[in-house]
């Protein structure tokens, strides 16, 4: 019998379905809090942006250079435009390529790895190979060839590009976890009661890697703002579109910083890396949600006897 | 005694190494025995005897390297069919070891019931679904709002019986219990053996009840049988088998019991486990065993009958010469 | 008194979790001699494993000691530093840890963990690091020519020894074990055990033994300790114990050992399950199990009860009311 020393179990049972755990998981945790508010912040942005900023980001008929006025919050660019509206607009698509690229990368990791932790001989072989020779080309070199080869207009290039880029080191993570759960006697039982191997995988193994599929999830969006501003920074993304990237892009070829503007470029880059440590938040709390044993320790007061 | 599963000669050899040096792993190597109707059979050893990969060989998780199973006079490898196959599954069940690994964390608990209750009782709808679920919960002792339980929420206990009531949800002619207890605490356990004994007096189920401890399987089990390296070394009525071994491997595992009320048994017995990679013909017992004879290190011993249903795999007790070993 | 080695005074162990503490040793007292051989009985979650690990000074958050002492050999070891402990441990205690292949080193050999410790507390020169861990094997009855294997090359019969051979490295006055022949066979615990005796008789140490099964400890320990839900139930010498349980919830334990010997009795163990020890029952914690509570049993706590030389926490046993 294994009697390692843990802590005793506890008595009162969640009460509610998943969302309500995760939400009160969340209000416990200060980390999930901060990064829940500021991810909704962001989304709120996104989704209404002409609420918050009165201008078009792309009118262009401004006073240009202008500083910080009342009309324009963060004043103008060289083209007269509205800085405040360009960040303001930029949130969407940034958020779009989070999403999007963060759930595509992770699907595609779980299908690939999971599969190739239970099936094994060959599909394993086969799936593993491939996984690693894309976890071995360096991604940032990758990527650029690809976005420069699919010089596109679309937002599409972009997220496509990076989520074919990045799936590999996800799908190495969850085949690992598998393997470790592939010998589960919960499993051997779901096998001996006479599951077929595709439920097993679906309906048994995934479910129980949640956690780790969730903080996939949130690593792969957090990369995927990187790479992309990354990429529309160096310029091929589309110069035309309104993000934050290309906004740093222009600042950059604009030399923003040293005629004198320098929040063209710090206000992008200070909503890039706000909206990369809410994703960084959740991350880290996540891993405590989970794990009990990272949670931050609290010295208990000196009890006295409570009997005489 | 009706006879519901027979082996015949049944092995199980695995092949490990790597591409430079192949061994052979001798588990399991030509074990024949019977279980009856209504029987709890009690299959014990050390670790490295066998005894597990038996269960999975009975399980149809491994395919065996050699010999046969029969289950109800069919021929078990013959069972190619998803419907016989099904079947099979749902009157041989397996119960495991482990309550904390044996039940997935993320459902309720009644998910594994429900689920094998649609795969195997596919005349009953949604509602005789739920209500075969409550009644087989009674039956192993749970209440019935326990189906609703997360896993965590159970103790070790609890989560056994929920393996038994799953096991028995199918209506099992055969339950293969793999250790059932041994994670367990002691004052928890005699509850499930009580358990496994009233599915036999009651529900009419059989068990193979696998162990290491012999204390519980003398508690519930009507015959014994004793494995030692991959072969059956002693096999019989269980009282017969514990008042009267015949073979040295038997008394020595009696011997080294702990029994408060008997006096200590100074064995020297360093308890080595056998190493059963590319082993050579003759008793595997032999290195251990202080009446060892020349025959011993040549022949392997076959098990034969000296009593009443009573068989021994030992050249000195197949001699007739009365084997005091460890005693 | 010169003789005792250690002595534990009211120790109380929390774990500090968000909902609240919860107290896994409550109020633990107990003296260990010379040589004696302590058994520490209990089923899971009664505390044996915290109490050993408080006793070592091993806690880990969120575990803490939130009250009382711990003395060997004259010092307190409640509230001493990592440095200050160092001096104490492995020289004078040793701890031998339930899975060996949890608490040795999986990529390094024997010979190199018996070398990281013999450094750990010295400057000891080749030499001397292979005279001293040979003598150790040989003390095990292990072939000294397997220092050279890894943990997983060697039998968990073996692994365990070499454990005993790591904390018999400097001879310490004290060596505390916890469960360490839980994962064995019938065969190889009976070994095991073999060996400790031997060694305690020929060395003198003091050994602490958690086991949560009673029979195994039987014949070689001089007093035994039965936990349950992180108090003391019942305290006396082993035979006492064996021989005259007081104490239903040792009574309990005790029948619930099927043996192999003797007529077979129907048994029933003990119904239900033990307490949550973050909300206890009131008054006597083994209260919902006990086929002797009465009223006053669910109102007052009991404390420990000297009687015949055993110490008995049950209420009815103190006044006399259950006949022994």
């Amino acid at each position: 019998m294994t009697a390692t020393v843990v802590a005793p179990t506890p008595t009162q049972i969640p009460s509610g379905n998943a969302f309500a755990r995760v939400f009160r998981a969340v209000r416990a945790n200060r980390k999930a809090t901060v990064g829940a508010i500021l991810l909704l912040i962001f989304i709120l942005i996104a989704l209404f942006p002409g609420v918050i900023a009165h201008d078009s980001p792309s009118a262009d008929n401004y006073t240009p250079k202008l500083g910080f006025t009342t009309a324009h919050l963060l004043g103008t660019n060289t083209f007269g435009q509205d800085l405040w509206a360009q960040v303001i607009y930029g949130t969407g698509s940034m958020l779009q390529i989070a999403f999007i690229v963060g759930a595509a990368t992770t699907a595609i990791a779980v299908l690939i790895g999971v599969a190739a932790a239970y099936l094994g001989g060959l599909w394993d072989g086969s799936l593993s190979v491939l996984t690693d020779v894309l976890l071995v080309i360096p991604l940032f070199p990758l990527l650029i060839v690809i976005a420069g080869y699919a010089h596109g207009d679309s937002i599409w290039v972009m997220i496509i590009s990076i989520t074919v880029t990045s799936w590999s080191y996800t799908a190495r993570q969850l085949r690992a976890q598998a393997l470790t759960l592939r010998n589960r006697d919960f499993l051997e039982a779901a096998r001996v009661r006479g599951e077929r191997k595709l439920y097993v995988i679906v309906v048994e193994i995934i479910p129980t890697m949640t956690s780790l599929i969730v903080a996939s999830f949130l690593t792969n969006a957090l990369y995927a703002i990187l790479f992309s501003s990354g990429l529309q920074f160096i310029g091929l993304g589309n110069p035309n579109q309104v993000s934050w990237g290309t906004t740093l892009y222009w600042a950059q070829s604009e030399a923003a910083l040293q005629t004198g503007m320098p929040w063209w470029a710090l206000a992008p880059g200070i909503c890039i890396a706000l909206l990369g440590t809410a994703f960084a938040l959740l991350n880290y709390a996540f891993d405590e949600i989970g794990n009990p044993a990272l949670r931050p320790v609290r010295k208990a007061r000196k009890v006295g006897r409570a009997r005489g | 005694m009706t006879e519901l599963l027979k082996t015949d000669n049944l092995t199980k050899h695995f092949k490990i190494g790597n591409t430079l040096s192949r061994h052979t792993l001798h588990a399991v190597d030509e074990v024949s025995f019977t279980i009856g109707e209504r029987e709890i059979v009690a299959l014990a050893g050390e670790s490295g005897s066998g005894k597990s990969t038996i269960a999975r060989l009975l399980a149809r998780i491994y395919k065996p390297t050699a010999g046969t199973i029969t289950f109800g006079g069919q021929s078990v490898a013959g069972m190619r069919s998803r419907r016989a196959q099904l079947k099979y599954s749902a009157e041989v069940p397996m119960v495991f070891q482990d309550p904390f690994a044996s039940i997935n964390p993320v459902f309720r608990v009644s998910h594994g019931m429900l689920r094998s209750l649609k795969l195997h009782r596919t005349d009953l709808n949604a509602a005789q679904r739920q209500a075969e679920a409550e009644r087989v919960f009674d039956i192993v002792g749970l209440k019935p709002d326990m189906l609703e339980r997360f896993p965590y929420e159970l103790s070790g206990g609890q989560r056994q019986r929920v393996g038994f009531a799953q096991a028995l949800a199918m209506k099992p002619r055969l339950i293969i219990a793999d250790e059932p207890v041994s994670m367990l605490d002691v004052s928890i356990r005699i509850g499930l053996l009580n358990l496994m004994a009233k599915l036999r007096d009651e529900e009419g189920v059989s068990i193979l009840y696998i162990t290491h401890d012999i204390a519980s399987a003398r508690y519930v089990a009507d015959r014994l049988i004793v494995m030692y390296a991959g072969h059956i070394a002693e096999a019989g009525p269980i009282e017969d088998v514990l008042t009267a071994p015949k073979h040295p491997y038997t008394q020595l595992l009696l011997s080294a019991v702990p029994d408060p009320k008997a006096p200590l048994a100074e064995v020297t017995d360093r308890g080595e486990p056998p190493k059963v990679i590319d082993p050579t013909p003759g008793c595997r017992f032999r290195w251990r065993c202080p009446l060892a004879i020349d025959t011993c290190s040549t022949v392997t011993p076959p098990l034969t009958e000296l009593a009443a249903r009573h068989e021994v795999a030992c050249h000195v007790a197949q001699s007739g010469a009365e084997v005091k070993a460890f005693v | 008194m010169a003789d005792q080695i250690l002595e534990v005074c009211g120790l109380s162990v929390d774990y500090v979790l968000d909902r609240g503490n919860v107290r896994a040793v409550d109020d633990v007292s107990f003296t260990l001699d010379h040589g004696e051989f302590l058994g520490i009985v209990g089923e899971s979650g009664c505390g044996k494993s915290t109490l050993l690990f408080a006793v070592a000074q091993l806690l880990a958050p969120p575990a803490q000691v939130t009250d009382g002492s711990v003395t060997f050999r004259g010092n307190n070891l409640v509230g001493l530093t990592d440095k200050q402990l160092s001096a104490v441990r492995w020289k004078d205690m040793s701890v031998v840890m339930q899975s060996a292949m949890n608490a040795l080193n999986p990529v390094k050999s024997i010979g190199a963990q018996f070398k990281d410790v013999l450094q750990a507390h010295g400057k000891p020169s080749k030499q001397e690091v292979h005279a001293r861990s040979a003598e150790v094997m040989r003390m095990v009855g292990i072939d000294p020519v397997h220092l050279r294997s890894y943990p997983h090359q060697l039998s968990g019969g073996m692994r365990q020894r070499s454990m005993i051979a790591m904390a018999m490295l400097f001879t310490p006055d004290l060596v505390i074990m916890d469960e360490p022949t839980s994962a064995l066979d019938v065969v190889a615990q009976r070994a095991l055990m073999l060996q400790i005796k031997e060694l305690q008789q020929q060395y003198g140490f003091a050994v602490i033994f958690v086991t949560h099964d009673m029979s195994l400890v039987s014949h070689f320990s001089d007093r035994l300790m039965v936990m349950y839900a992180g108090q003391i139930d019942e305290l006396g010498r082993t035979r006492a114990v064996f021989d005259h349980p007081r104490h239903p919830y040792t009574r309990g334990l005790l029948d619930a050992f099927p043996s192999i010997r003797g007529p077979k009795a129907a048994l029933r163990g003990i119904p239900g399950n033990p307490p949550d020890l973050g909300s206890p029952p009131p008054g006597c914690r083994f209260n919902p199990r006990c086929q002797h509570a009465v009223d006053k049993c669910f109102e007052t706590e009991p404390a420990l009860f000297g009687i015949d030389g055993s110490l008995v926490r049950c209420l009815r046993v103190a006044d006399g009311s259950i006949n022994q």
